[in-house]
């Protein structure tokens, strides 16, 4: 092996680990708080039926350019990425999560709902700020593009944020049978609730 | 390597660790998942019952069952002139059940035949999965007051029956439940002064033909007795949606309450004797 080889491969190593390792100055990790309360709720509602599903297992974190969120956070390198744990959805009814574990999310195959992205957009508010998510929603082994709007308010060392959107079933190949397709919308209220808290606080 | 090569490499990782603190107290993100996904419970028969024989699944805490049964008198071969049975007279069953714990559940149902009110109980006991067999076991057990045979002399005093059973369910794969119910049943002939025991053995089956459809069947494997000299059986297609069952079925039985079904039907199991019957259960959250 030469120099120039030898010199070659070292520097391609470290620029190849350069992007996992460095980050920008100040940057934050918070992680979710699995000992603050968590909700998670889908609401489906038609004019036959209304019935939700909650779920406390959310968890995941985000990396923030900065060490606290302000409205400049988002113009470095930002990440985002949260899951739920689908098969601990809870409806009410048995049976109504069988169907929902088996039948339509398959939470065998696809175990998790994962929104992974990048913040985007933080503006002050009264509370806290405005935060908008863009990134991708998986769900049911299909990924889509999704904008999030969430409302982020300090607590503590860390932040509450507060999350609602909409997802279309169809845009998940979910399929929802003709003898239940007045029973199951398929346009979906998703709510989200939790904590953050930076990363290798007590836990 | 030569020294000029080792000089390169370790002047390039000096470069490396040199230039990190440069770029501020950075790591990667740490985040790890910290709890496994949620398990899918274990699963055999999806209803609370097949056509009479409870399965072993119970409903959840704080749900309710409801449930609406018919069993017409008039046999389907009896044709288009009673209407294949559905112009009546029907027995009826009305029932409701609650969850008291994932495990527990506690009915209540009336048959209007010898008004038999039945108040029971069942308990799931075990659950597991074994390669591609699943299994759930459960205990089930009941008192029933026939409050409708004070018109017969002497049966005052004998219109209390009480039941029990065991009940072995095997999921096959995906789509074949099987079930087995030893059972013994106190005083299965009301016309009886003095109550006799029964012992039968339950046989069940179920295959799910898709998420939402099945076919079911049954046998109640039970001693011939005056006015009960056959073996209750029934067989039908089931449909489930989110929060209902429905059965439509064909029996030889008109007796729906387990203290009656247990003891034997005074039908035989041939064409000419089958009968329509329904079930409709509701479930709903407290």
């Amino acid at each position: 092996m030469n120099l120039r080889s030898v010199f070659s491969r070292a520097v391609h190593l470290l620029l190849a680990g350069a992007p996992a390792m460095a980050l920008p100055v100040g940057a934050q990790e918070y992680q979710v708080n699995l000992e603050a309360n968590r909700l998670v709720r889908f609401v489906s509602q038609t004019t036959l039926d209304e019935f939700e599903g909650v779920t406390d297992q959310v968890d995941g974190y985000v990396l923030l350019d900065s060490e606290r969120l302000s409205q400049d956070t988002g113009r470095g390198h930002t990440e985002l990425y949260f899951e739920v744990d689908l098969g601990s959805l809870e409806t009410g009814i048995g049976l109504r999560n069988r169907h929902m574990r088996a039948n339509y999310l398959e939470t065998d195959r696809y175990p998790y709902a994962v929104y992974s992205g990048e913040l985007k957009g933080v503006s002050v508010t009264e509370t806290g700020f405005s935060v908008t998510a863009r990134g991708t929603l998986s769900i049911h082994g299909i990924d889509r593009p999704a904008e999030v709007p969430c409302r982020v308010s300090p607590v503590q060392d860390g932040y509450r944020v507060t999350c609602a959107f909409q997802v279309l079933l169809s845009d998940y190949d979910i399929e929802i049978p003709k003898v239940m397709f007045l029973k199951l919308a398929n346009d979906i209220d998703l709510d989200v609730d939790f904590m953050v808290r930076p990363a290798g606080g007590s836990e | 390597m030569t020294a000029t090569a080792r000089t390169a490499v370790l002047g390039t990782c000096i470069l490396f660790t040199a230039a990190t603190p440069l770029a501020g107290q950075d790591e990667p993100v740490r985040w790890q998942r910290r709890t496994a996904a949620t398990q899918s419970p274990v699963t055999v028969f999806h209803s609370t019952q097949t056509a009479n024989l409870p399965t072993a699944e119970t409903i959840e805490r704080g749900e309710l069952e409801i449930e609406i049964s018919h069993r017409f008198l008039p046999t389907l071969s009896d044709g288009s002139g009673a209407l294949w049975g559905l112009d009546g007279p029907v027995f009826n069953r009305l029932g409701l059940s609650v969850g008291f714990t994932d495990r527990l559940m506690v009915g209540l149902v009336r048959s209007n035949l010898d008004d038999n009110l039945d108040l029971n109980a069942k308990v799931r006991v075990g659950e597991g999965r074994a390669g591609a067999v699943s299994f759930m076991l459960g205990l089930a057990g009941g008192i029933a007051l026939n409050t409708g045979v004070e018109a017969f002399e002497g049966l005052e005093d004998n219109e209390t029956q009480a039941w029990a059973l065991g009940i072995v369910n095997v999921l096959l794969g995906d789509g074949v439940a099987l079930g087995v119910l030893p059972g013994y049943l106190y005083n299965p002939r009301l016309a009886d002064i003095v109550p006799e025991h029964n012992l039968s053995v339950g046989l069940a089956g179920q295959v799910y033909l898709s998420d939402l459809t099945s076919l079911f069947g049954e046998w109640n494997l039970s001693r011939e007795r005056a006015d009960l000299e056959h073996q209750a059986g029934a067989f039908g297609f089931e449909l489930e949606t989110g929060g209902h069952f429905f059965k439509i079925l064909l029996t030889n039985t008109v007796r729906l309450n387990p203290s009656q079904y247990l003891g034997g039907t005074p039908f035989e199991f041939g064409t000419d004797q089958w009968r329509l019957g329904f079930n409709v259960t509701r479930l709903l959250h407290l």
